[in-house]
């Protein structure tokens, strides 16, 4: 009986070591996807131009990205006291930025390339490490924090030679809340989307 | 070296005036880790609107007219002139192999690469590394202890604040009379500026509140510099907590 248990015990370590490494490759495709779609957004540079490039990474940015947590987490505790009707508001607003971010930073290809270095488990999140090659220069390493989020893999982080995009948002948009009020950061979310329609 | 040594006696100054300040500091909780934010800021706007109008614009000249083989030139003399100070720092921190490698580096690139202008040293396998007395003083277990926005340097705390002193001391250049210095600080500048176009043009881009902004990602770089690229520790339960505001997500 023991012994049964153990093998039992076995195989199900065995699915589960299994799942995870399924896992692994699901949380690591979500974030090449978003890779490739930036490379073909690159490629399609100018004659896409800024909204061409903006149309072509929505649908892909808002299926890779977990939006529903990063409001949350760069709104800070402020989150919690804002209306209904402002969170709807900033998570669009927030989304359009992160979007048009996007197409106006990688608008133009030089040989540039996405290689994915590997991946480790933290808690039930993966971290999916990634670098970008230029051809000529330092690589720039890009970290991916997935973490399980209605049967997918959603990004919540992105981490650039060691900064974290949500903590440094997370600090800069609680300093404008703290001063100015959520409905503040808002309008110049919002603000920052029109100007960066315009193009340089 | 009379005009490095005017920078550096005003940059003691400063030091001194602020840790004076620091006496009367509350705690770092309150403050975010800056205690000093209304100097700070003043001395942010300062230095903004010097950038703004008279560096950036030089900056974007020389980026524009500068063909890119002699702006990784420039680059490299003065990243070699600057070489001894991460062998010291090297050593500081017991990274003795590293230390034999830079001293390498320095070597190879002061002689094949023409006096540091070119770097032969990367292709032998001699990596630059990035050291100086802040990372020295983080390693040794040192904190932050308060951030400082220094009038024409930018960013600092009070652990990195002797950094450019030692690497002044231990610059060839600055012992040169200063008919080289300033030109040659000029060029410095200018060219460090430059290669910082495209960080400005992302804190440009993204901050809502650029002091803010350029606060946290200085600390996060300066964590990742000290701890050479794999800081210590699990910012994972971050995510789930509700944090107060400022407070540090990562990923390691």
């Amino acid at each position: 009986m023991k012994s049964l248990n153990l093998i039992l015990a076995g195989v199900l370590l065995l699915i589960s070591n299994l799942a995870a490494a399924v896992d692994d490759s699901a949380a690591t495709s979500v974030v090449e996807t978003l890779h490739a779609s930036l490379l073909l957004a690159m490629n399609g540079g100018a004659q896409l131009g800024l909204q061409g490039r903006a149309e072509l990474l929505a649908p892909v940015v808002e299926s890779s990205f977990d939006f529903e947590s990063i409001c949350r987490i760069v709104t800070g505790r402020y989150w919690k006291s804002a209306s209904d009707e402002q969170k709807a508001r900033f998570t669009r607003a927030f989304k359009k930025l992160s979007v048009l971010t996007y197409a106006s930073n990688f608008s133009s290809f030089a040989g540039e390339k996405f290689q994915t270095e590997g991946s480790a488990a933290d808690h039930e999140a993966l971290i999916v490490r990634t670098t970008l090659r230029p051809t000529a220069g330092e690589p720039v390493t890009l970290n991916y924090l997935l973490r399980p989020s209605n049967d997918s893999w959603r990004i919540m982080n992105v981490v650039a030679q060691g900064v974290s995009d949500l903590s440094l948002k997370r600090a800069d948009y609680t300093a404008v809340i703290k001063t100015e009020g959520f409905d503040s950061l808002i309008n110049r979310l919002e603000k920052k989307s029109a100007e960066m329609s315009k193009g340089p | 070296m009379t005009e490095f040594s005017a920078l550096s006696r005003l940059l003691a100054a400063t030091i001194v005036l602020l840790a004076a300040a620091g006496c009367a500091s509350t705690d770092a909780a309150k403050t975010n880790g800056d205690p000093y934010e209304n100097l700070n800021r003043k001395f942010y706007s300062f230095n903004d609107t010097l950038d703004k109008n008279f560096v950036e614009p030089v900056a974007k000249k020389y980026a524009q007219y500068t063909p890119n083989p002699v702006r990784n030139s420039i680059t490299n003399f003065f990243d070699n002139t600057g070489y001894l100070n991460t062998i010291a720092n090297d050593l500081f921190q017991g990274k003795m192999v590293q230390s034999a490698q830079d001293s390498g580096r320095f070597l190879v690139n002061s002689t094949i690469g023409i006096g540091g202008l070119f770097d032969p040293a990367t292709s032998m396998g001699l990596k630059q590394h990035n050291e100086d007395l802040g990372q020295t003083f983080g390693k040794w277990g040192a904190k932050e202890g308060a951030y400082l926005m220094l009038p024409l340097m930018g960013p600092s705390s009070l652990r990195d604040a002797g950094s450019p002193v030692m690497s002044m001391f231990l610059n060839p250049l600055t012992y040169f009379a200063s008919v080289v210095t300033i030109p040659a600080g000029v060029v410095s500048a200018v060219n460090t500026r430059a290669n910082l176009l495209d960080a400005t043009r992302i804190r440009d881009q993204a901050a809502l509140d650029p002091y803010t902004f350029v606060r946290e990602a200085w600390r996060q770089q300066r964590e990742y510099d000290i701890y050479d690229g794999n800081p210590p520790g699990d910012g994972y339960e971050d995510y789930i907590e509700d944090q107060g505001d400022g407070a540090v997500l990562r990923v390691y």
